[in-house]
């Protein structure tokens, strides 16, 4: 369970405070509930699940996570370029607690990524698909409750893209989800409830669709 | 409702002790593999920059400083100075090199700067140690005869530069062009530590002043440990250089505690 209370958030810009990215947003995710973000470019997606991964602290208000809550997966966050895959794969796996079981876990990262030689290269030689086929084997080798994915497929081959929509479903049975994707089937194949941000407010909706259209009909107008 | 199934979760002191542990491993690994021989300068450096200040020495025919011969005066003030710098380089630039993993909520950015402290610590303590048997071994008088006062001096630079890095690794994030400022500023520490210009040919009213420094204060105590015989400045105390060194990691901490948001997510 992930509960979101009246949340504030405004960054620090060289000119003072700058606006208000989401304004009192409230909201409590159940166990199981996979949710879907929508709304447009700006809207305040990537900063509400910042906030929920817990990487940055709301301006006011607060987030509690009753749960194991993955990392914001996508854009090829959280790899350090000057190490290799395997190596920050090493990383991962020793902040979140297994040292004892390192090798099994790199064993299903590396498997799990299919990038061949190159896992033992240095990031910044990755292409962005490969950077997410790693990060993507990297969150799945530890079981969270809910993995935060922020267009985490986005940048990946089909067959990548199909691999991972098969994880995904079969997380479904012990994990959640709560993912950002302009992709509106995606949206639809994984997730049940839906929120919809709009000029600093979030609306919960338990149905994904009803989410979409809510979104579709602002655009429209 | 769907019951749910609590696994226990870490303890706060467990999570940061194996966040300490992954970076203390990773930063191992890009301070000696950086490069094809990258643990090679670690040691190239200094023994080049003692060699060239010697050689100038050798050039103006200064066998002793203050009753100790040159080569020992030079590499005690070197390598002394070392600690405080390398210690203070590293922590300044630590959460540049890591901003990257600051994706994972357990790494926070005071964990980066005080494990890259501490494996700095450990890496000049063992330049130090080549130093010293190594200039023993070539005849250079460097058995200390207060071993106790070389070590607590040599454990007060490295806390001095610990202290400095906290501050300045802020100072660098918030603060535009402040790298070049702290350019200046370790020069003019390097110059006043008397590392390399005797401080005691410089007139009394403006000793005074280069006293307020305390890596002038470790330097002369490290050389005055060494060699009983040493004419050291007068007035040199150990524990001023502790005293700056709690108040600057003091401040640097509380700097810490006031903008962790802001270091994360810039």
């Amino acid at each position: 369970m992930i509960i979101v209370d009246n949340v504030h958030k405004r960054y620090q810009t060289s000119h003072g405070p700058g606006k208000w990215v989401l304004q009192g947003v409230s909201f409590v995710i159940p166990p199981k509930v996979s949710v879907g973000l929508v709304g447009r470019n700006g809207a305040g997606k990537s900063t509400l699940l910042r906030l929920i991964g817990g990487n940055d602290q709301p301006t006011k208000g607060h987030v509690e996570r009753r749960c194991r809550v993955s990392w914001p997966m996508g854009f090829g966050g959280g790899l350090q370029g000057s190490m290799t895959g395997r190596q920050n794969a090493k990383f991962v796996c020793r902040i979140h607690g297994h040292e004892d079981d390192i090798e099994d876990r790199l064993a299903f990262i590396e498997d799990y990524a299919e990038i061949g030689s190159a896992f033992d290269e240095p990031i910044k030689t990755y292409s962005s698909g490969m950077k997410s086929r790693l990060q993507f084997g990297l969150s799945l080798a530890f079981d969270f409750d809910v993995y935060i994915s922020d267009e985490a497929t986005a940048s990946g081959d089909a067959a990548f893209k199909q691999k991972a929509a098969t994880a995904f479903k079969n997380l479904m049975n012990r994990s959640s989800l709560i993912m950002v994707s302009h992709g509106e089937s995606t949206l639809k194949e994984f997730c049940t409830a839906g929120i919809w941000l709009d000029s600093g407010k979030a609306h919960w909706f338990d149905d994904i669709n009803d989410a979409l259209n809510a979104y579709k009909e602002s655009r429209s107008k | 409702m769907v019951q749910y199934d609590y696994v226990h979760p870490r303890t706060p002191l467990s999570i940061t002790l194996s966040v300490w542990n992954a970076l203390f491993l990773r930063e191992s690994v890009a301070r000696l593999s950086a490069g094809r021989i990258a643990w090679l300068w670690l040691l190239a450096e200094p023994v080049l920059q003692i060699s060239i200040m010697l050689f100038m020495f050798i050039v103006i025919r200064m066998r002793v400083v203050g009753g100790m011969s040159t080569e020992a005066w030079l590499i005690i003030g070197m390598v002394f100075f070392l600690m405080f710098k390398r210690a203070a380089v590293q922590v300044q630039n630590a959460l540049g090199a890591n901003r990257a993993l600051f994706t994972y909520r357990q790494v926070k950015p005071i964990d980066t700067l005080l494990v890259r402290a501490g494996l700095e610590g450990f890496i000049t303590t063992l330049i130090a140690i080549i130093f010293g048997v190594g200039g023993i071994f070539f005849g250079i008088p460097l058995i200390p005869d207060d071993p106790l006062t070389v070590l607590l001096v040599f454990f007060g630079m490295w806390l001095m530069g610990l202290g400095f890095g906290l501050v300045s690794s802020v100072a660098v994030q918030l603060i535009p062009k402040m790298s070049v400022v702290l350019g200046i500023v370790s020069t003019v520490l390097y110059l006043t530590s008397g590392v390399i210009l005797p401080v005691s040919n410089i007139p009394p009213p403006y000793r005074d002043w280069l006293m307020v420094n305390p890596l002038l204060h470790g330097t002369e105590a490290a050389r005055m440990g060494v060699s009983a015989y040493y004419h050291g400045i007068t007035g040199v105390d150990v524990s001023y250089l502790y005293k700056c060194a709690i108040i600057f990691i003091f401040f640097g901490l509380v700097l810490h505690r006031r903008f962790e948001a802001k270091l994360t997510s810039l």
